[in-house]
């Protein structure tokens, strides 16, 4: 991260300052043989995705450009650790993970995944994705879109019922697995496109947005699922703005405003809550301007 | 594999839960069934047969051309537009495979529907008539009479300088033109021969006389040992059964005035082959290779332009493709006059040349008048439409669909 230190004036680390780290969550989700790795991903780890002073700047038709939404940004994500990617609305984090994915190209700067350009097919065989919006088909079973999924991860056919049943209880859906999706409620969408994002087995999973239309009890299983998921080695990179809950399960985050970073690191090494410290960090987001609107 | 038989199998509940299958079944036995009932023929029973399996089929088929390219072209575009894409995309599903997997559901409501209507129609015509090759006499190809013609015309002083000068190529695509359409004449008394590949049952004339007037025909076919008396009138066609002796086949002409022939249009040996069953089995074959075609433009198209503009492309694509051979025969040389006229016929040409071999796979024709789809061509059809065209086409598609992805995420 040196040299966007030097080219971000905004460019801030977090102050070098242990937290200590909740014991309980290997337990809670009962695997107790993995905790010793919980102290923070090891530095020797290779890192899952690299991105380099990665830009993008998005054109119109005649490729004028029109929205600069990401600009030269540079970050790593370390096996097995959970890194949060946070900021303002338009801030440029769901354009990020689309280039991580291999979804759009970069209009400039280098990234892997895995060691391998974002469109190999080695590295997405190790992926699952959870997009904003659940974009599932309305006219496939939840049980169907699992299986469907898991076909294009070529999973075999018997691995992939099981999967999907266990997938499916997981998310508390098995009583509607075979209702249409086209007819359920947000959450329960928001659920089926979770489990899809995990039915291929995936080493890295990316979740933007994972908890957006959960309610507080579904949005608490999602973090005790990533807390477990992590515990079992997975690498996992996700977006959220309910901060408390990215302090809680994230183990590095970034903050990005227009496009780039202004404070990256530990999220054990923070001394105040994520959410001060977001708030020091990008007030500058004017997305509402109230006072016109309340006086009038 | 099984990556891509997800593929499939998602299109195909796609095309069966939209109700689109069951519509387009709905639609194809309908028209199918009613067909007899709703036209009449020529007052024969051989002309209603040929307007039955004709126009039955064909009404289905047409239908399946529009509503499966129409389809096509919206799936990708639409999974796209709603981004459902990007969850497939970055799964390890190749973009080939996943163009051709929509191809195949296509194909197979396409293949349903239609073997469906074949049933219908299989059902109430006769399927042990048998069908027949139809034999073109042995002669120089089109382009070979054409370069002989050029060279005579070369050849002559009194040749106009304009000839001498214009392209070679334009020269000889109007002589081409006339190669085909070039008359012979057979004076009275005198004898026409024709060589071809085999002997034949039957064979289907017409001759004309240079005033274009009905008159009597008059003469006697000869092949081999067998000969036979024709007598009828110009214009006509005429089928004549007439077992052939050995390959060769001459016409002497005992009538008062000279007649006229086109030698490759107006003179052909017919030989039995198969059951019309088999016939119908083999244009089969043939509507759903073009139907694979069809659908595999509508999904490049698809895979590289927005829903509305895709389809407007799809079907005007469709309508130069049928129109552009008839607009080429017809439109004289001679009136290339000005460059919006040279410009707009290269481009009808160009369209034609692309879309001859689907616009000649029209195999429905044949099955009606009872002539052998050959199978040499129906192996020539099924290999270029079935599976070289959709290949490439899905492979320029894969090509072009991460250009558009900034629109689509
Ligand atoms: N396909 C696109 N075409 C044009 N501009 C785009 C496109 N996608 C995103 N943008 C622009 O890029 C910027 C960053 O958008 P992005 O979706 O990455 O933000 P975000 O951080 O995910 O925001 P949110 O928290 O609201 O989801 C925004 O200004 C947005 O308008
Ligand atoms: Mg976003």
């Amino acid at each position: 991260m040196e040299t966007l230190e030097h080219a971000d004036p905004n460019y801030t680390k977090f102050p070098a300052r242990r937290r200590a780290l909740r014991p309980d969550f290997a337990i809670m989700c009962g695997m107790e043989k993995t905790k010793q790795t919980l102290g923070g991903a090891p530095h020797a780890a290779p890192n899952v995705i690299e991105l380099t002073d990665v830009r993008k700047t998005f054109r119109d038709f005649w490729l004028r450009p029109t929205v600069k939404a990401v600009d030269g940004l540079s970050l790593s994500v370390r096996k097995g650790e959970v890194f949060g990617l946070l900021g303002p609305n338009g801030s440029g984090k769901s354009t990020t993970i689309k280039m991580i994915l291999g979804l759009l190209s970069p209009s400039g700067g280098k990234i892997s995944l895995f060691g391998r350009p974002p469109r190999a097919a080695e590295a997405r065989r190790r992926l699952g994705y959870l997009p904003e919006l659940s974009y599932l088909h309305p006219f496939l079973t939840a049980q169907e879109t699992l299986g469907y999924y898991a076909g294009l991860s070529d999973l075999p056919r018997a691995e992939a019922k099981a999967r999907t049943r266990e997938l499916l209880a997981m998310v508390g859906l098995s009583d509607v697995a075979k209702r249409p999706v086209g007819g359920f409620s947000k959450g329960m969408a928001r659920r089926v496109a979770l489990a899809a994002a995990l039915i291929g087995k995936p080493d890295l999973l990316v979740l933007d947005e994972p908890t957006s239309g959960l309610d507080p009890i579904s949005t608490k299983e999602v973090k005790l699922l990533v807390k477990a998921l992590r515990a079992g080695g997975m690498t996992i990179l996700t977006t959220s703005h309910l901060l408390a809950d990215a302090q809680e399960i994230c183990d590095r985050v970034m903050i990005l405003n227009h496009g780039a970073c202004v404070a990256e690191g530990k999220v054990s090494e923070l001394g105040t809550s994520l959410e001060d410290f977001f708030l020091a960090k990008v007030d500058d987001a004017k997305d509402f301007t109230l006072a016109p609107f309340l006086a009038g | 594999m099984r990556a891509f038989l997800s593929v499939v199998g998602l299109e195909l509940k796609a095309l069966v839960r939209s109700k689109a299958a069951l519509l387009l079944l709905v639609a194809a036995v309908a028209w199918t069934a009613a067909f007899p009932s709703l036209v009449t023929g020529d007052g024969t029973v051989a002309g209603a047969r040929e307007l039955d399996i004709h126009f039955s089929l064909g009404g289905v088929f047409a239908l399946l051309v529009v509503a499966l390219l129409a389809s096509a072209t919206g799936s990708l575009a639409r999974e796209r537009a709603e981004k459902r894409l990007q969850l497939t995309l970055v799964r390890p599903v190749g973009r080939v495979a996943l163009i051709l997997g929509k191809v195949v559901a296509h194909v197979v409501v396409g293949a349903v529907v239609l073997a469906v209507a074949c049933d219908i129609l299989a059902a109430r015509v006769d399927l042990a008539t048998p069908c027949r090759h139809v034999l073109a006499p042995i002669l120089p190809s089109v382009q070979e009479e054409a370069e002989r013609m050029y060279a005579v015309y070369l050849a002559d002083t009194n040749t106009p300088a304009a000839v001498r000068h214009a392209p070679k190529a334009t020269v000889l695509r109007l002589l081409a033109n006339r190669a085909i359409d070039r008359y012979e004449t057979v004076a009275t008394n005198a004898v026409a021969r024709w060589r071809f590949a085999a002997p034949g049952d039957a064979v289907r004339f017409r001759f004309t006389n240079t005033f274009e007037m009905r008159q009597d025909v008059c003469g006697v076919l000869r092949s081999g040992a067998a000969a036979s008396v024709v007598s009828n009138t110009t214009q006509a066609v005429v089928l004549f059964p007439f077992r052939g002796e050995s390959a060769e086949l001459s016409f002497e002409n005992r009538g008062t005035s000279a007649l006229m022939f086109r030698p490759r249009r107006d003179i052909q040996v017919l030989r039995t082959a198969d059951a019309f069953a088999w016939n119908l089995l083999r244009a089969y074959v043939v509507l759903v290779a073009v139907l694979a075609l069809v659908v595999s433009l509508g999904l490049l198209l698809g895979a590289c332009l927005s829903r509305p503009v895709a389809l407007f492309v799809a079907f005007v694509t469709l309508v130069v493709g049928e129109m552009s051979p008839s607009v080429v025969e017809q439109y004289p040389d001679e009136l290339e006059t000005n460059l919006a006229d040279r410009v707009g016929l290269a481009i009808t040409r160009g369209a034609a040349a692309v879309t001859r071999p689907v616009s000649a796979a029209s195999p429905l024709e044949a099955l009606a008048k009872d002539e052998c789809v050959e199978p040499a061509s129906v192996a020539g059809l099924v290999c270029a439409n079935l599976v070289v065209a959709p290949l490439l086409l899905a492979l320029l598609g894969a090509a072009l669909l991460p250009r558009k992805q900034d629109d689509l995420v």
